[in-house]
C-alpha cells in the first residue's frame, strides 16, 4: 500500500468557521425567550463609571415600583453598595459581582434570572459595568440598550467611544444641571450621538433635579 | 479588557483542534474581526499567546484580518460602505475615522449587515512532529 507522509515543515491551512460571539449570543437569546415568556421587558443601561446609571435606575425604581413589577440587576466588580439602597425599596435586586470582569455577559445575567421570582415582573433594569467599550460586544438578552452619559465626561466623550452607541436604542445625557458650570453644550453632545445614529433617541436629564425622568420612565416601560 | 474573553474562546477551540488531531501541530489561528467591533488586534494576539503558553498549542500565533463594514438603509435602499465620522480628529491622530450608521445617501439610519463579526476563519498547522519514521 502506498502511503504518503507530509514532509517536515509542510504547512496546511484548513477552514474552521467558528464565531466567538455565538456562545454569548445564544445565551442572550435564551434569556430573551425566558423574559418574553414571562412578559418582562429588560433594559440594559451602559455607561462610564460615574455617569449616573445607578442613580438613574434608583430614581426609576422609585417612580415605577407602584405601577408595575420591577427588578434590578446591578453589575459591579465588587461591593453591594449600589444594590442595597434599591433592595431597601422592596424590589428584587441581584448584585452581579464580576470580580475582574469588565462587562456583564449573557451567562451571568442568565444565572441572575434563575435567582429571582419572575412571575409578576414587568420591567427588569440591568446596570452594566461602568465601561464604555467592553459591554458593547456582549448582548444580554435585553429588549433595548440605553447608554447613560453625563456632561462631566467632557465634550468628546461620544466621539471617543462610538461603538457603544451603535447598538443602543436611546441615550440619556445626565447631569444637565451641571452643563453650564462644566462649559459643556448638551446640544453638541446630542448632535454627536445623532452623527453616529440619526434615529437614536436622546433624552437630556438630571437625576438631581428630576428633569427628563418622566420621559425616561415612559420610554423604558414602552420598549 | 474584553480581549481576554475572546482569547479564551479561541484557545478553547484550538485545544479542541489539538486533541482531535494529535498528529498536527498548530502554527497559527486566523480570525476575521469586523471594524464595527471594538476588539484590539494587538491585545487579542498578546492575550492569546500568553494563555496558550504551557498548553499543547503553545507557540502558535493569532492573526486577524479586518472585515469592512457594509450598511443598508431601509429608507433609500443604499447598500455599501458606511459613512465615516471624518471630523479631522481621527486623521490628526493617524487613526481610521469611525464608521457611523448615518446613511451616506439620505442621512437616515442605516443598519449594519457586516462588520460586527468576530470569528475564527482558518488554522494553519504542520505535521512535522510525525515526519520522523
Amino acid at each position: 500500500m502506498l502511503t504518503i507522509q507530509a514532509s517536515p515543515e509542510e504547512i496546511y491551512d484548513i477552514e474552521l468557521e467558528h464565531s466567538l460571539l455565538e456562545a454569548n449570543e445564544k445565551l442572550a437569546r435564551e434569556n430573551r425567550a425566558l423574559l418574553d415568556c414571562h412578559g418582562i421587558t429588560a433594559v440594559d443601561f451602559m455607561g462610564a463609571i460615574g455617569s449616573g446609571k445607578t442613580t438613574l435606575i434608583t430614581r426609576l425604581v422609585a417612580m415605577l415600583r407602584e405601577r408595575c413589577g420591577v427588578a434590578v440587576f446591578n453589575g459591579d466588580a465588587t461591593t453591594c453598595a449600589d444594590a442595597d439602597p434599591i433592595a431597601a425599596m422592596g424590589v428584587q435586586v441581584v448584585q452581579i459581582a464580576t470580580v475582574n470582569g469588565c462587562h456583564l455577559d449573557a451567562n451571568v445575567v442568565g444565572k441572575a434570572l434563575r435567582g429571582i421570582e419572575l412571575d409578576g415582573l414587568r420591567l427588569l433594569m440591568i446596570e452594566n459595568i461602568g465601561n464604555l467599550i467592553c459591554p458593547a460586544e456582549f448582548p444580554l438578552g435585553s429588549k433595548a440598550r440605553v447608554v447613560v452619559i453625563s456632561v462631566t465626561e467632557g465634550p468628546y466623550m461620544v466621539r471617543k467611544h462610538p461603538h457603544m452607541f451603535l447598538g443602543a436604542a436611546a441615550v440619556v445625557i445626565n447631569k444637565i444641571d451641571l452643563a453650564e458650570a462644566m462649559g459643556i453644550s448638551v446640544e453638541a453632545l446630542a448632535n454627536d450621538v445623532h452623527a453616529l445614529k440619526p434615529d437614536i433617541r436622546v433624552i437630556p436629564a438630571s437625576c438631581k433635579t428630576g428633569a427628563g425622568l418622566d420621559e425616561i420612565a415612559a420610554m423604558v416601560t414602552a420598549f | 479588557m474584553h480581549e481576554m474573553s475572546f482569547a479564551a474562546g479561541v484557545l478553547e477551540k484550538m485545544l479542541e483542534f489539538a486533541f482531535s488531531h494529535p498528529d498536527r501541530r498548530l502554527v497559527e489561528v486566523k480570525l476575521a474581526v469586523g471594524v464595527l467591533t471594538c476588539i484590539d488586534p494587538e491585545q487579542l494576539a498578546f492575550c492569546y499567546e500568553a494563555i496558550a503558553a504551557g498548553t499543547v498549542v503553545a507557540g502558535s500565533t493569532l492573526t486577524m484580518e479586518p472585515v469592512e463594514a457594509i450598511v443598508k438603509c431601509a429608507g433609500c435602499g443604499y447598500h455599501g460602505s458606511p459613512k465615516l465620522w471624518d471630523d479631522g480628529l481621527a486623521s490628526a491622530l493617524a487613526f481610521a475615522a469611525p464608521a457611523t450608521l448615518c446613511c451616506p445617501e439620505c442621512g437616515g439610519t442605516a443598519e449594519a449587515l457586516q462588520g460586527h463579526e468576530c470569528a475564527i476563519r482558518s488554522v494553519r498547522y504542520t505535521t512535522s512532529s510525525l515526519a520522523a519514521p
